[in-house]
């Protein structure tokens, strides 16, 4: 399907007169609307304020002065900016493909109903409703050498400042497969039937009715999830600062670790945002070039 | 029809506009409101609000125009919540801070020397009153004080039939027996979200020296003092004489060995921490360690009032009569902690706080540089990375000298 | 696995043949299985290990349940107002879902299947909003909110977080896969876009919906750091907040996982019910037609 805004226009619309494009038009902006002046409100506007915060030098008690560049400057001369931004990349690297991969892998096992297939689905959501607190506190203990997994390996994973980013993965995709599972489900059982009889019909193994027939049915779905999974994990906090404070000696310092400690340990509000405006790029910048391919590919 | 549609856009809009001039305020008949923030300091919720309760009563008497309200707000998150009430305005007119918090919220605090008494500011212990100054002025009236002197467990000293240390060298020899014996002489929290001032500083203070030079224009923690502290805890660390786990991460509290009752002293630790594990009667308490010197750290809790408060005036009579030794003592005794006042005398009799209550004069502050929370920021995780073996102590305090001295540069 | 088929008998089969062989049914229950039991290793441990004592952690013996220990609950649950702040929590979550669902189906369904100036500018900015990480408004956004009034409301606590990108982003993606022709044949009978969202988008969206609302509630059930900041005063707490609040500071394990157990039950309550409706999905009949 496809991933871009404008959908493929229908025959039957093609043919329409200008007044209906019109009524189309403004039928869609007043669908739009309500969502749209909520959101100008309470995400746009914030979200500019906090960006503009990036020019400015400002404390709590204290009115803002304009810096202009400055903290951005300090942020390319910044060594803990640049490790944050590498942990950051690496822990995405490691995350996207196995969350979504796990997802995909369990969604196509689960689409099927057999005996029990009801149980196991409701099991692998099970996660997904445990708050991210729960789980890292519940993970910190397993990893602990007093724990199971920390015991199997002789010693934790948490106090190793290479095996650090894999544990953290590890928790992360356990509290989020569930989600990305039930989204490929929700779009997998729209697949039709007959497609796949069709494909099969015509001596299509799994793999080349899998890779033909399903995967570009998924396509929204698969896109949607990268999006949000992406912005997720380059925004990975509470996780990292219930499980590791981002130790031992700064291995899963992540990015918005170092916004928060900015901003609400030293109260440096304006470095603070300059750093969100980094990531905001970086996530914008990574989110086009996934369309990109997305797009190409279909 | 596309008015329906429209209609609850329109209505949440206008709902945000209209309510512009919120806020309660007083209730008419020029009666004074003031609210104060407390958090769980005494963890029985029920407990603690029936204590400011009586206090409020005994306030109102004499205050009849002037309405107290306080608010126990949980630790987690504390700092965003407060940042943003100050940021929207709708901050308390008074709130607990500790002496960590208050350069940072220098700007917004208002100095509480003209709303206390001579007499009542003569009161306080020196070591407390310099504690919350700054440049001079006191950000905020103590109104509790802990101390972490040296706090040993008797049945781990017996079983490896060894004597508390009063020096490093003492840690250093009694250490190989202890291990023997399947103990750890201390434990040092290493996680960089733990505070500097119980765990690393004490040492350095210890060792003679001092985390920012006098005039505060440059980092001190990486003199030959500083190393050698680090130095000295990292023996610790290599030789396997400290619990492994806490170099980089802070397990759940029962989950370590101190609470296992496997650890024969610490300076990180107090009383009411271990009690429930170790048994009261298991419980020593010896004045902290000597490196060079004699020094431990001292934990305060202060009151401060915040510029934006509504009637500093009012606020200032609640302040003055919420720090005032009769209530700090009735506090602190019901929250085993001790009074940051000289009139009160000493609160416990018998026990681990009795001889806790004796060191108090001992114990240092936290260093009030408006750069110092910075500073732990980047030294925490150059001492992690020497403990577990990335670095040598010199290269990772000069390391962090160099980060410290851009930080307080600017 | 595969077949050569050409006549109608051997169509039959071949809608056998998409489902596994004898092997391939083991094979998937069998990692089914074990996917099962990893998935909910951690969660059997959170329960068990927050009914017992304190301290008794060390694996594996911390694993078996007996003996039960309910001080923990004890804790959490001895002193506090739970009544108020579960009906807040509820509140909070539930017109939160309801508004949500509303909002983000109306403007998906706007984004996937009609054509209106700004569109393209209006998704994206949208979409990118979700990549402005949260602790960089959280402070203008209490301004905000603080200046129009809605600290300790609850419209100031729900209003802010129904501007769910994420949740536009969602319904967008469903409903541009659904096919146009459903909407056409309903627009050539004469029948008003209202009707086309309420009788077509909507009953179409009942899966996505069913698991988009379990997530809106979960966000706004587990939310601390919102509620704390907006709702200043003790009656206005949410369970998350109010748990916390009861808390010192080192608190044992037992009881950080006994609080959060006890904010857990009513989701999993919920989750019983509804699960069925969430996991099997609904047999879309208007699509295959």
């Amino acid at each position: 399907m496809t991933v871009t805004v404008q959908t493929r226009p229908s025959r039957v619309r093609a043919g329409r007169r200008p007044a209906g494009a019109r009524h189309e038009a403004r039928w869609g902006l007043a669908f739009v609307l309500p969502c749209f002046l909520l959101f100008l409100v309470f995400r746009f506007g914030p979200a500019v304020a906090g960006t503009l915060l990036g020019f400015f030098e400002y404390t709590i008690g204290d009115s803002p002065h304009f810096t202009g560049l400055d903290n951005f400057t300090r942020m390319m001369g910044d060594p803990v900016f640049w490790q944050a931004l590498k942990v950051t990349v690496l822990y995405t690297v490691l995350y996207l493909p196995l969350s979504i991969g796990v997802s995909l892998g369990l969604a196509l096992l689960v689409r099927r109903s057999f005996r029990g297939v009801r149980l196991f689905r409701s099991v692998f959501f099970l996660p997904v409703i445990t708050s991210l607190v729960l789980a890292a506190t519940i993970f910190t203990w397993l990893f602990s050498s007093s724990g199971p997994w920390g015991k199997l390996f002789g010693g934790s994973w948490l106090a190793s400042p290479v095996l650090v980013i894999p544990a953290l993965v590890i928790v992360s995709v356990w509290s989020r497969f569930g989600y990305g599972m039930l989204i490929l489900l929700a779009r997998l059982q729209d697949v039709p039937r007959e497609l796949e009889e069709a494909a099969l019909s015509d001596g299509a193994g799994p793999w080349q009715r899998f890779r033909y027939v399903v995967l570009p049915q998924l396509r929204p779905a698969v896109f949607f999830l990268l999006v949000i999974e992406t912005t997720n994990s380059f925004q990975v906090f509470d996780l990292v600062y219930v499980m590791t404070g981002g130790g031992p000696a700064r291995s899963s310092y992540t990015l918005v670790m170092d916004l928060y400690d900015q901003g609400f340990k030293n109260f440096d509000l304006g470095y603070a945002s300059a750093l969100g405006v980094a990531l905001f790029v970086l996530t914008l910048f990574v989110a086009l070039l996934q369309r990109l391919l997305m797009g190409r590919g279909k | 029809m596309r008015l329906r549609m429209i209609a609850p856009a329109a209505l949440l809009l206008a709902a945000t506009a209209a309510c512009g001039s919120g806020g309660s305020g007083g209730s008419g008949d020029d009666k004074q409101t003031v609210t104060m923030w407390l958090y769980p300091v005494i963890a029985d919720e029920a407990k603690h609000k029936a204590f400011w309760n009586e206090q409020i009563a005994a306030f109102t008497k004499d205050h009849p125009k002037i309405d107290v309200k306080v608010e126990i707000y949980p630790w987690a998150k504390r700092e965003e919540s407060l940042a943003t009430a100050i940021a929207g305005n709708k901050a308390p007119d008074l709130v607990y801070l500790i002496p960590d918090q208050m350069p940072k919220f220098a700007k917004a605090i208002e100095p509480v020397d003209s709303y206390l008494s001579d007499a009542a500011k003569a009161d306080y212990r020196d070591n407390v009153k310099q504690a919350v100054s700054i440049d001079g002025k006191m950000m905020g009236a103590p109104i509790l004080m802990g101390a972490n002197p040296l706090m040993c467990n008797q049945k781990v000293l017996d079983a490896a039939g060894v004597e508390a240390p009063k020096t490093w060298d003492d840690v250093l020899a009694i250490a190989p027996k202890l291990k023997e014996k399947g103990f750890d002489v201390t434990n040092y929290y290493a996680d960089p979200s733990a505070t500097l001032n119980q765990s690393f500083y004490p040492l350095l203070w210890q060792a003679g020296g001092n985390v920012f030079t006098p005039d505060g224009t440059k980092a001190a923690f990486n003199g030959p003092e500083g190393v050698k502290a680090l130095t000295f805890l990292k023996t610790l660390a290599d030789k396997g004489y400290v619990e492994k786990d806490l170099l980089t991460g802070i397990p759940a509290f029962e989950q370590t060995h101190l609470a296992q009752n496997k650890v024969a002293c610490t300076w990180q630790q107090v009383p009411a921490d271990v009690e429930s594990f170790w048994g009261a009667e298991n419980i020593k308490i010896f004045p902290p360690l000597t490196g060079v010197k004699q020094a431990g750290y001292g934990s305060i809790g202060a009151l401060s009032m915040l510029k934006a408060a509504t009637s500093k005036e009012a606020a200032g009579q609640w302040l003055a009569f919420a720090t005032s030794p009769a209530v700090t003592k009735a506090y602190d005794a019901a929250s085993s902690f001790f009074s940051p006042q000289k009139s009160t005398g000493a609160l416990y009799s018998s026990g681990a706080n009795a001889e806790m209550e004796k060191t108090l004069d001992l114990m240092t502050g936290a260093p009030l540089h408006p750069k110092a929370r910075d500073v732990m920021g980047v030294l925490a995780p150059e001492i992690q990375a020497a403990l577990i073996g990335q670095k040598t102590p010199e290269q990772a305090l000069n390391d962090a000298a160099t980060a410290a001295n851009g930080l307080i540069g600017q | 696995m595969t077949a050569q088929v050409n006549s109608s008998r051997a169509v039959r089969a071949s809608y056998r043949a998409l489902e596994p062989s004898r092997a391939g049914k083991v094979l998937r229950v069998v990692l089914l299985s074990v996917a099962s039991v990893v998935t909910i290793f951690p969660f059997y441990a959170m329960v068990v290990l927050s009914l017992k004592p304190v301290a008794a952690v060390e694996f594996p013996g911390s694993l078996v349940p007996w003996p039960f220990d309910g001080g923990a609950y004890e804790r959490v649950l001895g002193g506090g107002d739970l009544p108020v702040w579960t009906l807040n929590t509820l509140v909070y979550s539930l017109v939160s879902v309801v508004l949500v669902l509303v909002l983000a189906s109306l403007a998906g369904y706007a984004f996937a299947k009609k054509r209106f100036p700004g569109k393209e500018t209006m998704f994206w900015s949208f979409l990118a909003m979700v990549m402005v990480p949260y602790h960089v408004t959280l402070i203008p956004l209490f301004v905000l909110v603080a200046s129009a009034g809605g600290v300790d409301t609850f419209w100031g606590l729900i209003v802010p977080t129904l501007a769910n990108a994420q949740a536009v982003f969602l319904m967008r993606q469903f409903i541009a896969a659904l096919p146009d022709e459903l909407f056409e044949a309903a627009r050539l009978d004469g029948a008003s876009e209202w009707r086309i969202f309420m009788r077509i988008v909507l009953p179409l969206c009942k899966p996505i919906l069913a698991t988009l609302g379990l997530f809106v509630f979960l966000w706004h059930w587990n939310d601390f750091l919102w509620p704390l900041v907006v709702g200043k005063s003790t009656d206005m707490r949410t369970l998350t907040v109010g748990i916390a609040a009861l808390q010192e500071q080192n608190v044992p394990l037992n009881v950080v996982l006994a609080g959060a157990t006890v904010a857990f039950v009513p989701i999993f309550a919920a989750y019983l019910v509804g699960q069925r409706y969430l996991t099997e999905g609904v047999t879309m009949s208007g699509i295959k037609g």
